[in-house]
């Protein structure tokens, strides 16, 4: 059971080992999260939110926080597919590993830390002004320990042609690391990026990540956000992705989840002006020892936005997974559109899933619906397939690609797109 | 769109059954404590072993507080400034020959349209009144004797069959299951209790009408439904109140078991005093309804057509035991004023080849907010089990709210869930399209609002649809503009 | 070819086929009709394996094996195809890879070389031009969201590509227009040779001008009452199966 004693010890051992900010503001943001998390609740089954998620065995065990730049980096950094390359280890940006030396001047990118300490009033300004840190004992967490992460800024009209890709790797060693960083993505009015995540072992096995992303897009600014969540098997990771989306911007996130031994991916998308698209897609797969948990939120808070959120499972051996999405259409929000789908499939006798597509709709003028699906392969597919001389492994593969594609096809860099599909065969290939 | 003519019309288009019946009653002072439960028992002249149960009940109903999960606001409830029993004088003690019956509460029911004299009464319809706390009448009941039909109040069943109340009552919804089942177990005044036989098919349609009439009383009554092995029964369950400014509780549990190849029926038009068009008044329904299909090849299936009370809070589930049992929910909400509804069902999928059909059609109109929250379990030994659920709203104007929240617990892989929700609203195109045929605006609100809600009439037994179809009209009259 | 003895088929517990005795020689074309309910898709998914068709009684020979014991891939790799009544879509599932999948794996099991994408893409183009298949359809999901008429062009794509002994042509003509019907036999017609067999089910005389069948049975309460040549069909369009399940009856 979580008791308040577990929740605040735990989170207060951590709090103990924090380090120094590297600026008085942000000592001031940190130690007022830092204050929010003895009133917090538990974050156990009686919450909505943590209902399907047991988080016990994590408070129960304990990690060092990461205060400074890690020296060096023992293992090898994988192949970038783009030119502008960023490395982060425990949470931390290396500028020695990575290179953004082809980035256009007037862009800002790489280490939050690295900007506040040079006293940047941009990140001043918005760091901690899109999340709200009193949302759960995690979030709080993040923000009373914030130290680096990723700093982006783009000023108004620039484009950039080639993603940005980052790389969150992990050093590994005796005592489990807590990594968390905390990132800050400004795009401002009609600026445009592609940014791709990858969150890999690196060289760690037993970890903890805890992230914390703040979006805001100005009017008219276009964001792909790709992420590939594909952590250590007994690592946690958590992820919290906050967007504050101006007048016709546009969002399109997917995150491809494999990893991980209890993974949670949160969104949080608010429109705060007319005429913003959301796209929210998540790509999951779940096997023995293993929870993929996916949380969203996406409030419609003026008129005339639209949103799609799409999400598929594979489940197998004892995997579990949750999915809990929420579309709020505000009073006077009209012509909302907002369409939310989860769709699972068991292919293994002791998976399991729990699902919990909800509306809540203050406006009539709106188009809402939301759709879910939980059960195995169709047999007349299979049978369809053996019929044209497929074998039944085979057959079962392919409509497992099949199902992932409506996923995977949305991502528009053909590498990646490559690279995913080759991960979710080695998944498959290990039925 | 809507001038504020006709959302005045609207607000005020009347409730049908806001009268007063002067008659004289006796009721209890307000307040709750071990005192009231013995009073209610000794009043009904209950044994030793009923009134254990009722005291078992409230000492645990002391120790719970009441749940706040739901999408509802309202004041909290005094519990103390409620009274727990009320019973017209003249009703006496227990049942009577309907010549024995007030003429007041006769003339009541003719008013309310449930004649009890059984020359005048609807065709194959027997009907148990309820009046406040307790059952006035029970009609045809020597004709269902006949077929080993047992239907009677509960209080009469206590007395009479102690064997078939003691084994069932409780056993589908426990003292201990939520904080408004344990108050009904602690303080239920009358209600319904019902016996189908093995392998009899109950040869007409069983009713209950209830009525709150006096006012600052709750009424808590308990309804028990059990169908042994074969046999079948459908049940109409009919609510009214008088139109008063101060909320009052109701706060009910019905119960249904139904055994191997056995199918239960059990359809609801709910009418309480839904409140003025300030939100002042009206009836909160906090009720637990829930049926065990026990035996293989049992059915149980729910019908309800909710349009009155302030606050509607209810799942009727089931809990689908038996290989091969189908648990069906029908359910049409409508809430305007101000009227609050947060309902729908859960169906835990137990046995194998289990099967469960959802179908919500919730309207909002006014200020009115709706809430479909629904649970779909299938256990780790449901093999083969089946859901499949589809959920509609429909909004009438910009103030009203349209909420869906299923929760969805998948343990077994050869189970089979699919969940839709829509939201829409009247468009002004199909409104046009109906206009320019000919239809007033009215005409084509409420064809289409009936054709929204359709699968869900088509459910109900003949006489009952046509009441909740014309019950709809009055409730959405002038609603759209 | 196909040899079927006494075949009793039960579907959820109730028997289908009763007695069912067939002869399908090789370069035949046979045609089976009969009314609604008469057990005619049965008979084409128990050729083609498909789970929850319990055969109780019979056999079936298959080019000297025993089709009975096969899995469906092990049927298709030997060569029997089914077209079915009602193509399954396959939501995802890229119709080209899909195609080479499948014709790879027959090659394979024929013990014949894989086709390499450049050689497996001029094969399909060829093959889409005499089935008439626009080829925008081959980018797309396996029949998801394809017309009716589009979905039994695939199922003929296939045909042409798999290149089967025995194909089972179950109600290709379900859905169609002329000019569809005639696209669709004129590619069954292509693949008419010494060497191969085909298998038409059908309730209606029509797929029979356009291809024409060596011989008819009429299938009826899970047993084929009467076999006959072309003229057999010519009768029944004109009487119905009124008089053939009466003479039944009688006798």
């Amino acid at each position: 059971m979580i008791t308040a004693e577990l929740q605040k010890g735990w989170a207060k051992s951590l709090l103990e080992a924090a380090g120094s900010a590297p600026a008085p503001w942000l000592e001031e943001l940190r130690s007022s999260a830092g204050a929010l998390i003895d009133g917090l609740p538990l974050v156990n089954r009686k919450q909505e939110a943590w209902r399907y998620t047991n988080v016990e065995p994590l408070l129960k065990e304990s990690f060092q926080p990461v205060v400074e730049r890690p020296s060096g980096y023992p293992g090898e950094v994988p192949e970038a597919i783009t030119p502008h390359r960023l490395v982060f280890v425990d949470g931390w940006f290396m500028p020695e590993l990575s290179d953004t030396a082809l980035l256009p001047e007037e862009v800002t990118c790489g280490s939050l830390n690295d900007a506040i300490a040079a006293g940047d009033e941009r990140v001043k300004n918005r760091l901690g002004s899109v999340a709200d840190p009193g949302e759960h004992l995690f979030t709080a967490l993040n923000t009373a320990l914030v130290n680096d992460g990723l700093f982006l800024h783009l000023p108004a009209g620039v484009k950039l042609e080639s993603p940005v890709e980052l790389f969150w790797l992990n050093s590994g060693g005796e005592t489990p690391l807590l990594a968390q960083p905390r990132n800050l993505v400004i795009l401002e009015p009609g600026a445009e990026a592609v940014l791709v995540e990858h969150h890999l072992p690196g060289e760690g096995e037993r970890y903890l990540h805890n992230g914390l992303t703040e979006i805001v897009l100005d009017p008219g600014a276009k964001l792909d956000h790709y992420r590939v969540q594909d952590e250590s098997e007994q690592a946690w990771h958590f992820s919290r992705i906050v967007l504050d989306q101006g007048s016709d911007s546009r969002y399109h996130g997917i995150t491809l989840a494999f990893g991980g031994h209890l993974a949670r991916t949160e969104y949080n998308g608010l429109f705060t002006a007319e005429g913003a698209h959301c796209t929210l897609r998540g790509l999951y797969t779940v096997g023995d020892d293993q929870l993929q948990d996916f949380h969203l939120d996406v409030r419609h808070d003026v008129p005339h936005c639209s949103s799609r959120e799409q999400f598929k499972g594979l489940l197998y051996g004892k995997g579990r997974a949750v999915f809990d999405g929420r579309i709020l259409v505000a009073k006077d929000a009209q012509k909302s559109d907002a369409e939310l789908t989860n769709d699972n499939l068991l292919l293994t006798r002791n998976a399991e899933v729990d699902t919990k597509p909800q509306l809540e709709i203050y406006a009539d003028d709106v188009k809402a619906s939301h759709g879910t699906t939980v059960g195995q392969l169709e047999a007349n597919q299979v049978f369809y397939l053996r019929a044209r001389g497929i074998d039944e492994q085979k057959a079962v593969h392919m409509l497992c690609e099949g199902f992932a594609a409506e996923i995977i096809e949305h991502i528009h860099l053909e590498t990646l797109r490559e690279q995913a599909l080759a991960r979710l065969r080695q998944t498959l290939g290990n039925l | 769109m809507s001038t504020q003519r006709e959302l005045d019309d609207l607000v005020k288009a009347g409730y049908e059954h806001g009268f007063v019946t002067e008659v004289e009653s006796e009721t209890l002072p307000p307040g709750l404590n071990e005192d009231t439960i013995r009073f209610i028992s000794a009043k009904k002249n209950e044994p030793e072993w009923m009134l254990e149960y009722r005291l078992k009940a409230y000492r645990h109903w002391l120790t719970l507080e009441e749940p706040d999960w739901a999408h509802l606001q309202h004041d909290p409830i005094d519990y103390q400034a409620i009274s727990y029993y009320s019973a017209p004088k003249k009703a006496g003690d227990g049942p009577k020959s309907l010549d024995e019956v007030d003429p007041e509460l006769i003339e009541t029911y003719n008013k309310l349209g449930i004649p009890l004299e059984e020359q005048k009464a609807l065709a194959g319809v027997a009907v148990d009144a309820v009046f406040d706390s307790v059952s006035v009448a029970t009609t045809f009941r020597e004709e269902l004797a006949k077929a080993g039909v047992i239907f009677c109040s509960i209080s009469e069943a206590v007395h009479e069959y102690p064997e078939l109340v003691k084994k069932y009552l409780g056993s589908v919804v426990p003292h201990t299951d939520n904080f408004f089942a344990c108050l009904n177990a602690a303080v239920f005044s009358d209600g319904t209790f019902v016996y189908i036989p093995e392998g009899v098919r109950c040869p007409m349609e069983l009713s209950t009408y209830f009525r709150i009439n006096e006012a600052k009383t709750g009424q808590f009554e308990r309804t028990l439904i059990v169908a042994d092995k074969g046999a079948y029964v459908s049940y109409l369950e009919g609510c009214t109140a008088p139109m008063r400014d101060e909320n009052q509780l109701h706060a009910a549990v019905v119960e249904l078991i139904a055994l191997e190849d056995a199918k239960i029926k059990y359809s609801t038009v709910q009418n309480w005093y839904p409140g003025d068009e300030k939100g002042r008044g009206g009836i909160y329904n906090f009720v637990t309804k829930r049926g065990d299909c026990r035996g293989d090849r049992s059915h149980i299936s729910w019908t309800q057509v909710e349009t009155g009370s302030a606050i509607t809070w209810k799942y009727p589930s089931c809990i689908l035991s038996g290989d091969d049992s189908v648990g069906e929910f029908y359910s049409v909400a409508v809430t305007r004023g101000y009227q609050q509804a947060d309902t729908g069902t859960k169906m835990y999928h137990i046995g194998r080849n289990t099967r469960s059909t959802i179908v919500s059609k919730g309207i909002s109109a006014a200020h009115g907010q709706n809430a479909y929250r629904g649970l779909v379990r299938m256990g780790p030994k449901a093999e083969n089990a089946r859901n499949h659920t589809q959920c509609d709203s429909l909004l009438i104007g910009d103030q009203c709210g349209a909420h869906t929240f299923p929760y969805i617990e998948v343990r077994n892989p050869t189970a089979k869930v699919e969940h839709e929700a829509t939201t829409s609203k009247i468009s002004e195109d199909q409104l046009f399209y109906c206009r320019q045929r000919g239809l007033s605006e009215e005409d084509a609100v409420s064809m289409i609002v009936n054709g929204f809600c359709k699968e869900v009439f088509n459910e109900l037994p003949m006489e009952f649809a046509v009441e909740a179809r014309k019950l709809l009209n009055i409730t959405l009259e002038g609603a759209v503009g | 070819m196909l040899t079927i003895k006494n075949l009793h088929v039960n579907v959820d517990g109730k028997e289908i086929l009763r007695g069912l005795d067939l002869e399908i020689g090789t370069g035949e074309v046979h045609a089976i009709m009969g009314p609604n309910g008469s057990g005619k898709s049965t008979l084409s998914y128990v050729l083609a394996g498909r789970d929850g068709y319990e055969v109780t009684e019979g056999e079936v020979i298959f080019a000297g094996k025993n089709l009975l014991e096969m899995e469906p891939e092990e049927r298709a790799w030997a060569g029997i195809f089914l077209a079915m009544q009602y193509p399954v879509e396959l939501p995802g599932v890229n119709n080209m890879s899909f195609l080479r999948e499948s014709v790879n794996a027959v090659r394979r099991a024929r013990g014949e070389e894989e086709l390499d994408a450049i050689a497996f893409m001029k094969l399909v183009r060829e093959r889409a031009e005499l089935v008439k298949l626009p080829e925008k359809l081959l980018k797309r999901s396996v029949n998801a969201g394809f017309s009716g008429g589009e979905k039994k062009r695939n199922e003929i794509l296939q045909m042409a590509l798999l290149e089967p002994k025995l194909t089972i042509l179950d109600e290709i003509d379900s859905g169609l227009d002329i000019d569809a019907l005639r696209t669709v036999a004129e590619g069954v017609n292509a693949l008419r040779s010494p060497e191969r067999s085909f298998l038409m089910i059908t309730h209606y005389q029509r797929l029979l001008d356009y291809i024409e069948p060596d011989h008819i049975h009429v299938l009826a309460h899970g047993r084929i009452v009467r076999s006959g040549g072309k003229e057999l069909a010519l009768e029944l369009e004109e009487k119905g199966y009124g008089w053939i399940l009466e003479e039944e009856a009688a006798a």
